[in-house]
């Protein structure tokens, strides 16, 4: 296992570049993230599954990244997941009494029919978009941004007692602190190998050989985050944290017209998804 | 070493920065100490959980068809046990959300990956907060009530299969005696501990199996779900409960048997 790998996750990196995605308000972004969100996972048969995607590359272009890095966190999985759409598609045979279309092959409990396909298409381009929209949200939303964001779409529940600025608080403290813990546990895993202590690989029957090893990586870990939240509860408190209550942000954020227009189309894109099933297969 | 020393406070500078803060929180107004400790560790509890639901660092290989089994509940575990019901609903939400998003999670159904989730935290609290206070008889009477039900329910199988429902009582009867004699040798502490984290692991597997049937997830059938609940739930339950004694012992200063580190 190489740990250099922890460093390159792509969720959570912000890249800095001029382009009308990156400009709309963190609040517009995030509500349509969700609406987009919701389209993915209602989107049900091949003309939505297609659109989706199409509607990710669209969004990728326009922020001026590259599909390539956008897509890097589904790249290194992609024999695993082309083991698991073919189990998919050889063991899907309905158990629901269901009507699964034309058989194409029937072979004891092993059966394609267009039903199976089409299942394996849809999940495999659900995938794609969602791993997309959650990179390609974190890549053009700074940390600081999401957070305000969070915050200002939750004010409204603070009504009804949900403290809204210290869930973003936690948001933000996980997206921080996410890279630094992912150092500590390389420099962790180093540390143990030149001891002579490998994770996790001694076999798959010696289950509690495995977690002891195991456990050689993540106590430190936690020990470790526990001593970073012991510091930093105590800078705030020093610092005079009062929770949100009358906080007041450099940069106001501020809604535009643009960003009105961005979360009208993805409204629209959540009803054309629902809607299209009916027209198109 | 230098360096080091000259960018960490004295303790006494601790306790000065300590105090001044606390004066002008108080002149204000005053937000607890511990809350603000709790918001800080669920960040960070939730930074791990993400660490570990995008990395393959939190699979661990077991003898079951998907070969591995995942850890990333056990930070949603740990932070129910030691902060409360809020912050192990917290995150139960990122952990969820996080494997949403996370391309090792090929499943993509939020009613499947997030919702059925969120009591992990919950569970885990719960379980330990009734345990925490209980005498080694009423923990020797759960597992009593236990190993009835689960030969009651080998003595059902068994009239269909005979064979099966015999193994299934030597397997309980044995399971029995050794989680017994563990019970009666190791600290109360980490009992209670241990089977929070198995309540917890099994929070986590129980409902996400079942809506999975529910939601009509391709390949899980009802006998598949079955199948996976027990050949991954049960090492996902042991591995919880061994890495969550290890983590908490280490933070409480808590040992077993033995002082000192077991690592």
């Amino acid at each position: 296992m190489s740990y250099d790998a922890l460093r390159h996750v792509a969720v959570g990196q912000y890249i800095p570049v001029a382009s009308p995605v990156h400009r709309l308000d963190p609040r517009a972004k995030l509500v349509a993230f969700a609406l987009l969100v919701v389209a993915a996972t209602l989107a049900s048969g091949y003309a939505s599954s297609l659109l989706m995607l199409l509607v990710v590359f669209a969004l990728v272009r326009l922020a001026r990244l590259s599909l390539r890095y956008v897509l890097s966190a589904v790249l290194p999985i992609l024999p695993f997941l082309a083991v698991l759409a073919l189990l998919q598609l050889l063991f899907y045979k309905s158990a629901y009494g269901a009507s699964v279309g034309r058989v194409f092959l029937d072979w004891g409990p092993l059966q394609v029919s267009a039903a199976s396909v089409r299942a394996v298409a849809v999940t495999a381009a659900r995938f794609v978009v969602l791993i997309g929209l959650a990179s390609l949200l974190t890549s053009v939303t700074s940390a600081s941004e999401l957070t305000q964001g969070v915050e200002r779409l939750l004010r409204p529940l603070r009504r009804v007692g949900l403290p809204a600025d210290q869930l973003a608080l936690v948001g933000a403290l996980a997206l921080r602190f996410l890279p630094i813990l992912g150092e500590t546990l390389e420099t962790i895993g180093q540390a143990q190998a030149s001891r002579e202590v490998r994770p996790a690989r001694a076999g798959r029957w010696r289950l509690a050989a495995n977690a002891r090893r195991l456990g050689a990586l993540v106590v430190p870990l936690f020990v470790d985050a526990f001593r970073r939240a012991e510091e930093l509860s105590l800078a705030m408190q020093a610092r005079c944290y009062q929770g949100g209550a009358g906080r007041t942000h450099l940069n106001e954020l501020e809604l535009r017209a643009v960003d009105g227009v961005a979360m009208l189309a993805a409204a629209a894109l959540v009803a054309v998804v629902a809607w299209l099933p009916r027209v198109l297969p | 070493m230098t360096e080091n020393k000259s960018q960490t406070p004295s303790s006494t500078e601790i306790e000065a920065a300590r105090a001044a803060g606390q004066r002008l929180a108080a002149s204000q107004k005053p937000v607890q100490e511990r809350y603000i400790r709790r918001v800080v560790v669920a960040g960070l509890l939730l930074a791990i959980t993400l660490l570990l639901t995008f990395t393959s660092i939190g699979f661990i290989p077991v003898p079951t068809p998907a070969g591995s089994a995942t850890i990333s509940h056990i930070p949603t575990i740990i932070g129910g046990i030691l902060e409360g019901p809020i912050v192990g609903l917290v995150l139960a939400l990122g952990f969820g959300v996080g494997s949403f998003f996370s391309p090792l999670v090929p499943v993509k159904d939020p009613l499947v990956i997030i919702l059925p989730r969120l009591l992990i935290g919950v569970v885990a609290w719960l379980v330990y907060g009734a345990l925490r206070r209980a005498n080694r008889r009423t923990l020797t009477v759960m597992l009593a009530v236990l190993l009835g039900l689960l030969l009651y329910s080998s003595y059902v199988v068994g009239q269909r299969t005979l064979w099966l429902g015999i193994v299934m009582a030597v397997l309980s009867l044995a399971g029995a005696a050794a989680l017994f004699l563990w019970m009666r040798k190791e600290d109360l502490g980490i009992v209670s501990l241990a089977i929070a984290a198995v309540a917890g692991s099994l929070a986590n597997t129980i409902p996400v199996l079942t809506a999975a049937v529910l939601r009509q997830v391709p390949g899980i059938t009802p006998g598949v779900a079955l199948g996976v609940g027990l050949a991954q739930g049960i090492p996902e339950a042991i591995v919880s409960a061994i890495v969550v004694v290890m983590v908490v012992g280490a933070l409480r200063g808590i040992s077993s048997r033995k002082r000192g580190s077991r690592l």
